[in-house]
């Protein structure tokens, strides 16, 4: 096995470690403590702010701007995409299959769409006034290895020859991912659960 | 520009530290910064500027959570957008979160993660309040509360007089010698509380309310002395503070030996008392906690109280209290009581759990350094209820009517703001008599 596929195997190992660690860890602390009288019911507001809150018609962030919102969706599947697909070439690679050329084709072709409308992000976050003021480094290389993780997925499924490019590429999201802001993989859910619990206690939620 | 101490810094800083539970950690790290908020904010609306935008209100606390809460911020801080605090960083932290935003949580709904920001900015508030770095305004109103108990600083005898005034005044209108407002009565199912600016500036309020118990036939009090329902302590977000303003209703309901504890028209005293007090004070309270729109609304839904919406035929229209609403879940009752007394009522657009927060949340009405930011902000409800063809805006929310009362005045909108008491009492049906 080549080195870079090691690599890439040892990376994902932390990046999943990390996680656990997180995921754990944020479990053990539970919510806050409330002492006041609850308002609402918790269960279904969570289960709202999961379901009904995220529908595109019940967030501005959605509706005002759809190009956007569309973009942002369609860039998030080809990332779980490109993951599961890691994991697809691993296994392969272990049991010295080879994918059939057309599946190759078509998830290259949909990852080709993916990592251009990533480009489109990045380009826009590099031009609008609005995004270039709260962006940082890591809003950067967030964007620009993951979008480079799609698009390299996407060749070495064409041109198995990219193959390091590809690992080494992969190899460096793993390691970022726990780091820098693509740690929201893990903190989206926390953040609805809280959000849900929170109104659910008001009585805000459920609409 | 005032130096930094570094013991308080530390201490400050040691805030985002707090591990007791997963909130905070949770929305410190769940920030992408899409920018997709910008339009959720009203100050980023009226001014079009970049640092309005929510996200960078979440990147000025979670930034220096990067860099002293994490391993990642203490190495590469350049990396991972982890900021430095020093002087001029905490001094746009007191531009931002106390004159840049009103935490009135319309960008939490519609943020694309859930990210609860303004609960950050809260957070932010409290680190600041930890440096001494509280606007000095601000913190007036919270020592005046304090200092006298209540955030105007009326001494007793000036409240006590104001409401034996009243009294007569109600005596003579319900053409009852029993009417009453009664002042630190002992054993009385409701303990009623106002918000300072009723016996300062908008007495007839105080009789509205007076009317409705009337006619409830209530067994209520208010305090001479605690009567105050606001905690500024909340905006400051002294929380030692905060815990002394709460304490004082606790205790005088206790002395006063009353049932439930009415909190009077104010959202975020509403919010202050009704939520967080019970945690500011770290006990469960041993009464019952209701609004006065929980309460008023209760009457009509069991026929306490008789009301003939006809008697308000005027076109009216609702401001939404954040802290009433969003954060207070009080949507559908604010709207049964007013339906219950309104002939023409027509929704803003947007409405509700929605609504734009009126300019005058988050203390803005008593940092006047920032009155231009706050009338510049309002514009967008002076445009709400333009729309609307309303002659009447009702909110129960003693804050939001001094807010709209400046917003009518400076764009011109020629209509009455009306708090849930005084819509009430107008339809009101008392003894077969309308008063």
């Amino acid at each position: 096995m080549s080195w870079y596929i090691i690599a890439a195997l040892a990376a994902a190992v932390v990046c999943i470690a990390a996680f656990a660690f997180q995921f754990f860890k944020l479990l053990k602390m539970g919510v806050p403590e409330d002492l006041s009288d609850k308002g609402g019911d918790i269960g279904k507001a969570v289960a709202y702010s999961y379901t009904k809150a995220m529908m595109p018609q019940h967030k501005e962030s959605a509706y005002l701007h759809l190009p956007t919102y569309a973009a942002g969706m369609i860039y998030h599947m080809g990332t779980f995409l490109s993951l599961a697909l890691f994991l697809v070439i691993v296994i392969l690679n272990f049991a010295g299959v080879e994918m059939p050329v057309v599946i190759n084709s078509v998830i290259a072709a949909l990852l080709f769409i993916t990592s251009a409308l990533g480009f489109a992000i990045l380009i826009k976050r590099m031009v609008k006034e609005e995004l270039k003021f709260i962006s940082g480094a890591d809003d950067y290389i967030s964007n620009l290895l993951t979008t480079l993780f799609q698009l390299f997925s996407a060749l070495y499924l064409i041109f198995p020859a990219t193959g390091m490019l590809y690992f080494v590429c992969t190899a460096l999201l793993f390691l970022w991912m726990p780091v820098g802001k693509i740690k929201h993989l893990l903190y989206f859910f926390f953040a609805r659960y809280h959000l849900g619990y929170f109104y659910g206690w008001r009585g805000t939620w459920p609409e | 520009m005032k130096v930094l101490d570094k013991e308080l810094k530390k201490k400050a800083i040691n805030l985002l530290k707090n591990e007791s539970d997963s909130k905070l950690i949770t929305h410190l790290n769940a920030c992408v910064r899409c920018g997709l908020c910008a339009d959720s904010c009203m100050f980023y609306l009226a001014h079009k500027e970049p640092q309005y935008t929510p996200a960078a209100k979440v990147a000025m606390v979670s930034s220096l959570y990067r860099r002293y809460c994490t391993y990642a911020g203490k190495m590469a801080p350049a990396l991972v957008n982890a900021k430095e605090l020093d002087e001029e960083y905490a001094e746009k932290m007191v531009d931002m979160l106390f004159g840049g935003c009103t935490m009135c949580g319309r960008c939490v709904k519609h943020c694309s993660i859930g990210v609860d920001i303004s609960y950050l900015v809260k957070k932010g508030r409290e680190m600041l309040a930890t440096m001494n770095m509280v606007p000095a305004t601000l913190q007036s109103t919270v020592d005046a509360a304090v200092n006298t108990g209540n955030n105007m600083a009326i001494p007793v005898e000036e409240f006590t007089e104001t409401i034996k005034w009243l009294e007569s005044d109600l005596i003579d209108e319900m053409e009852d010698p029993e009417a009453r407002i009664p002042l630190d009565e002992t054993d009385k199912e409701l303990f009623y509380t106002l918000n300072p600016r009723e016996p300062k500036f908008f007495p007839l309020s105080i009789s509205a309310m007076a009317k409705v118990f009337y006619a409830a036939k209530a067994n209520w009090t208010l305090s001479s002395k605690y009567y105050d329902v606001t905690n500024y302590g909340y905006f400051n977000a002294n929380n030692a503070e905060a815990t002394i303003i709460a304490k004082n209703l606790y205790d005088e309901i206790h002395k006063l030996r009353g049932k439930k504890l009415i909190l009077g028209e104010c959202g975020h005293g509403s919010r202050a008392n009704r939520w967080e007090g019970p945690n500011y004070l770290k006990k469960k309270y041993d009464f019952e906690t209701l609004t006065a729109v929980e309460l008023i609304g209760d009457y009509i839904r069991k026929g306490t109280i008789t009301l003939d919406k006809s008697l308000n035929k005027q076109v009216c229209t609702i401001h939404d209290p954040c802290n009433l609403i969003r954060n207070g879940g009080m949507f559908k009752e604010i709207r049964f009581i007013v339906n219950s007394s309104v002939e023409n009522l027509v929704e803003m657009d947007p409405y509700g759990n929605d609504n734009y927060c009126c300019g005058g949340g988050g203390g803005m009405l008593a940092m006047s350094e920032y009155n231009d930011r706050r009338l510049k902000i309002g514009k967008i409800k002076a445009d709400q209820i333009t729309a609307t063809g309303a002659k009447i805006v009702i909110t129960p929310c003693h804050n939001c009517v001094d807010q709209l009362l400046q917003i009518n005045h400076t764009y011109k909108l020629g209509v009455r703001i009306m708090t849930i008491s005084e819509i009430v009492a107008d339809a009101l049906v008392i003894n077969n008599k309308t008063k």
